[in-house]
């Protein structure tokens, strides 16, 4: 009994260990939005700031357009997701459940396309959308978000369907519903936790996304927070460390809280599929 | 089949004839058609451009001028026969193994404590990883920059003042493999919470009769981890580390911004930069091509292996 | 069943569609909107000179909008080459002078020679600012301003020092550094003179001091210069006052940390960069912050420092080239040029040179090789390694310079 509860203590000790060493670069970037500058370019690190100022937070959120681009990330964000989520479903329910010429093709496509370095492709897709007539349009990030989430997206459902059964599906039929409802109430939910898995990567992934922003985005009304972001990176005068910190911060914020609200059905999620393959 | 129609009710026996006509119909090709539509649209193009450009010479002027002289495999030729091209694929397939390997068993180990800890301490270490998770990478690398600043880096100054060495006044970047170290503990650093949590959730699938069983049979940890645990994680940890191969391998944002433009050097390219600066800083786009297509081949290969065995146990279904 | 989720995904994908190209507002092709990129600098230092052009231009062209976009210095280039391929770039870019000869031998800008007459100042441009904007004879870049080189000091450490007055020649800075550095022994890592190991704009300035260069051309092709007797002079002068004056590590840059920070922490007696550098000297040392001019090791002289600066150019695929011409005439005026003087910058013209440090500086000035292929040079890290390789030791300073010069002469001429 003893022995138990020292080992326990043991592993406490050491996963309390480990979260300070994981936390600390977080800890540093908050705690450094909350210093004076004499503080952030000290020699001796200021540990704890105890009179903290907000000027930095201030100075970030009264740029001229950050509200302007929060309101774009969600927006790029939301609608990436939601159809990233819808197609990458259909596809997969297709890969999942049935056999037809062009399968193993499609799923080649589909591991390779995630081989693809995407630095070679930023000009040709550039051009790609130029002709489109997309470039400095949220959409024409949007559709860019969508190209490379999907693959992701397909791959990771295909996995959650493969292990639904399917007499469950032709059960429900027998029983009498019609198949929308044989679907709604038996294959939705147990795929609903690998739908929310999935949509979480793609919402982290665009919203975090900066190449494809910065480069597509020119119109300061139309660029995105990490677009925002940069712009604390690239003045060739004085670098505002401050404020650079504070902005992370805020830009940090909406990807924690959804992920927060998420992280439950994650779990369910990513075993329920991940485990069958 | 014949049997189960004979004596189920006519009703239900239509649907499900329907059901198996429709199966071998069009179906899946309508369903697949949006993703195929998109994926089409955007990246049709820029991947016929990507290999087109590759057997061309295409410089700033041509890309201005809209047209390239077409060289054959010139290009491929050029990188082949390049010193810097091999040392560079050297030194990212060694990187790419430390990365993945200790990606992998971290976040293996961290699962494992994910089970042992008492209740509250795994609320804080899984959302500590959470916060990590979600801090996009350009910040999260000049969080570091920051903390490994030679002149005020906190990390410089926690090492001096636990007398591991003067630190004051160190520059990380100086030599490749503090360079590469610094860049690998970012890495990892960072990928460390997607492969524990998704290792956790993959865990608590073991089925806790089977892990008492062996326990009681007197099997030590290591061989319950090995026999019990691990045959059923194994799924979950071929996606792990085919992900894993194809993102460090061809990592590029993390090591450009930390050891940033003016400390790079032939010396401690990995495979992204080496593209980046040969095919776009220096405007060879015919080259960044011919780089491209090779990188894509070579993360194939060294994928390859845990890629089919994935796609195996899906299609054992 | 299926055919009800295509329908529903088929109107997700609309709905989203629509959403985003409406909130995205209104940036169908206007006809009449001319696009300007400049840097952020622009943005946080001169917006007022910014309005007054746009005012102004669109006093001469009613009907006309400007949209002003702000760019990094890190990837506006790389944005610049989508736009190239893609067809739609903007219609006036600000380049910096150094990546100028790139782009006009890939024809990248439009011939401006004819309006030449027309921006204020033309007959008198800066020298080194006017030569990055011409090639193969023809104008393709403005002169927007120029920054020069300057000595930051801490007039309370020079007056505790004894030091008199600003030095007048190198030896007279060297002996003031030993001043320095005696009187400041209790500070940890001071710096009399704080530069970094591989500011190579610091280090070249040496080198033009001494009489040698970069690189030069004979006979249609480039030569490094670096082994000459007089840059090995002046990089062992380099070398000799380094060791001196700067406890900075061998591999450090310019950028990282940058000077004013350390000079904000104490830990220097003066820094050298950019006349701009006195903004953010930090409030502890506000009040004794002030500016002399880098010395030469001739005395009296000046040393020559580098001359950064912009450039305004047309892009070639542009569809508004004499607009694009009116609008850079209307924001290099004399008024808009006295604008960015007020602010601390060198004006683009000698006829509006006034007698700030920043200025006197430009005095003498020496600028990168006229090389279409230097930018590799700057990528490749080439003059930082040599002197990082000097100050570590492990080479002289004769074979380092052998070598980097070696080097450039490959690199420049396009191997």
């Amino acid at each position: 009994m003893r022995t138990k509860a020292v080992r326990q203590l043991g592993w406490n000790t050491v996963g309390i260990a480990l979260f300070v060493v994981m936390v600390f670069p977080v800890y540093w970037m908050v705690s450094t939005a909350f210093k004076t500058d004499d503080q952030i370019n000290g020699l001796t690190p200021t540990w704890f700031p105890f009179h903290p100022t907000l000027k930095h937070f201030s100075d970030a959120i009264h740029t001229p357009f950050f509200w302007t681009d929060v309101k774009n990330s969600i927006i790029v964000v939301l609608v990436t997701v939601a159809v990233a989520i819808v197609l990458s479903f259909l596809a997969a329910v297709a890969l999942a459940k049935y056999r037809f010429t062009g399968r193993k093709l499609f799923i080649f496509l589909i591991i390779g396309i995630q081989m693809l370095p995407g630095a070679g492709l930023i000009i040709p897709l550039y051009v790609v959308l130029a002709r489109y007539h997309e470039v400095g349009k949220l959409s024409g990030v949007i559709i860019t978000y969508l190209t490379f989430a999907l693959p992701f997206c397909v791959w990771t459902l295909r996995g959650f369907i493969v292990g639904i059964p399917s007499d469950l599906e032709e059960a429900a039929m027998v029983d009498g519903s019609t198949r929308l409802g044989a679907f709604v109430r038996i294959l939705l939910p147990l795929v609903a936790p690998g739908l929310v898995a999935t949509s979480v990567f793609a919402f982290i992934t665009s919203w975090n996304e900066y190449i494809f922003a910065r480069i597509l985005l020119n119109d300061q009304n139309t660029q995105t927070v990490t677009v925002w972001l940069s712009y604390f990176l690239g003045t060739s005068r004085n670098q505002d460390w401050g404020a650079l910190m504070a902005g992370s911060t805020l830009t940090a914020i909406p990807v924690i809280i959804f992920f927060l609200l998420v992280q439950r059905r994650i779990m369910f999620g990513l075993t329920a599929g991940a485990v069958k393959g | 089949m014949a049997v189960a129609a004979e004596t189920t009710p006519r009703w239900s026996r239509r649907r499900r004839l329907s059901w198996a006509s429709v199966r071998r119909g069009s179906v899946p090709y309508v369903l697949l058609a949006p993703v195929a539509a998109v994926l089409a649209a955007i990246l049709g193009y820029p991947i016929y451009s990507l290999v087109r450009l590759s057997l061309q010479h295409y410089t700033l002027f041509e890309l201005i001028a809209h047209k390239g002289q077409y060289i054959g495999l010139k290009n491929f030729g050029s990188v082949l026969h390049d010193q810097i091209f091999w040392h560079t694929l050297v030194r990212t397939i060694v990187f790419t193994i430390v990365n993945v390997g200790l990606s992998v068993v971290g976040g293996t180990l961290i699962a494992l404590l994910l089970v042992r800890v008492s209740g509250w301490v795994r609320i804080l270490l899984t959302s500590g990883l959470v916060l990590v998770w979600s801090m996009p990478q350009v910040v999260a690398v000049q969080v570091w920059n920051w903390m490994t600043n030679f002149q005020n880096g906190v990390v410089n100054y926690v090492l001096t003042e636990l007398h591991l060495g003067n630190y004051y006044g160190h520059d990380f970047t100086q030599s490749t493999t503090s360079a590469l170290g610094l860049v690998t503990t970012l890495i990892v650093w960072g990928a460390l919470p997607f492969i524990a949590i998704t290792l956790y959730a993959a865990l608590s699938q073991v089925p806790a009769e089977l892990v008492e069983a062996a326990e009681i049979d007197g099997a030590r940890p290591w061989r319950v981890f090995l026999d019990v645990t691990l045959p059923i994680l194994r799924p979950v940890l071929l996606i792990l580390t085919s992900l894993s191969i194809l993102w460090d391998f061809g990592v590029f944002t993390q090591p450009y911004l930390l050891i940033r433009q003016v400390h790079i050097h032939p010396s401690n390219y990995l495979m992204g930069i080496y593209l980046f600066e040969e095919g776009y800083l220096k405007s060879d786009y015919g080259r960044g091509a011919a780089i491209s297509i090779l990188m894509l081949f070579i993360v194939a290969a060294l994928a390859f292996v845990y890629v089919r065995r994935m796609v195996r146990i899906g299609e054992a279904e | 069943m299926k055919t009800r989720i295509l329908l529903a995904a088929i109107t997700a994908v609309a709905l989203g569609v629509v959403a985003a190209t409406a909130s995205a507002g209104v940036h169908r092709a206007q006809a009449n909107k001319l696009t300007v990129w400049l840097q952020v600098d622009a943005q946080s230092g001169w917006p007022d000179v910014v309005a007054a052009a746009n005012q102004q231009f669109q006093q001469d062209h009613p009907g006309w909008t400007i949209d002003v976009q702000y760019q990094n210095w890190g990837d506006h280039l790389q944005k610049f080459d989508a736009t190239l391929a893609g067809g739609n770039t903007p219609d006036v870019i600000e380049m910096g002078n150094t990546e100028m000869t790139k782009y006009m031998a890939a024809g990248a800008f439009a011939d401006i020679t004819s309006f030449k007459g027309s921006f204020a100042n033309s007959s008198n441009w800066l020298a080194g600012l006017a030569k990055s904007g011409l090639f193969g004879g023809k104008l393709y870049g403005v002169p927007y301003y120029a920054g020069s080189r300057v000595v930051t000091y801490r007039t309370d450490l020079w007056n505790k020092a004894g030091i008199k007055s600003a030095p007048s020649s190198l030896a007279q800075f060297t002996a003031d550094i030993h001043k320095l550095a005696v009187k400041n022994s209790k500070v940890k890592s001071f710096s009399p003179v704080y530069t970094a190991g591989t500011d190579w704009y610091f280090a070249m300035s040496f080198v033009y001091d001494y009489g040698g260069s970069i690189a030069r051309t004979h006979a249609g092709k480039w030569i490094g210069n670096l082994d000459s007797k007089a840059s090995i002079a002046g990089l062992t002068a380099w070398k000799n006052f380094y060791k001196a004056a700067s406890k900075a590590p061998s591999t450090s840059d310019e950028n990282n940390p940058p000077p004013y920070n350390v000079f904000s922490q104490g830990q220097a007696g003066s820094i050298v960069g950019p006349g701009w550098f006195s903004c953010c000297t930090g409030a502890k040392y506000k009040a004794v912050t002030a500016q002399f001019v880098m010395p030469s090791h001739v005395a009296g002289k000046a040393m020559p420092g580098f001359l950064g600066g912009s450039d305004l150019a047309v892009p070639a695929p542009s569809g508004n080239k004499a607009l694009a011409a009116d609008w850079i005439k209307d924001f290099t005026s004399t008024s808009a040029e006295k604008a960015l003087q007020a602010k601390g910058n060198i004006p683009n013209a000698t006829s509006l040179l006034g007698t700030s440090v920043n200025e006197r500086a430009a005095a003498r000035s020496w600028f990168v090789p006229a090389a279409k292929h230097w930018v590799d040079v700057e990528n490749g890290n080439i003059l930082r390694n040599m002197l990082a390789q000097i100050l570590i030791g492990k080479l002289s300073v004769a074979q380092a310079a052998a070598s980097a010069s070696d080097n450039i002469t490959s690199v420049l001429n396009g191997a």
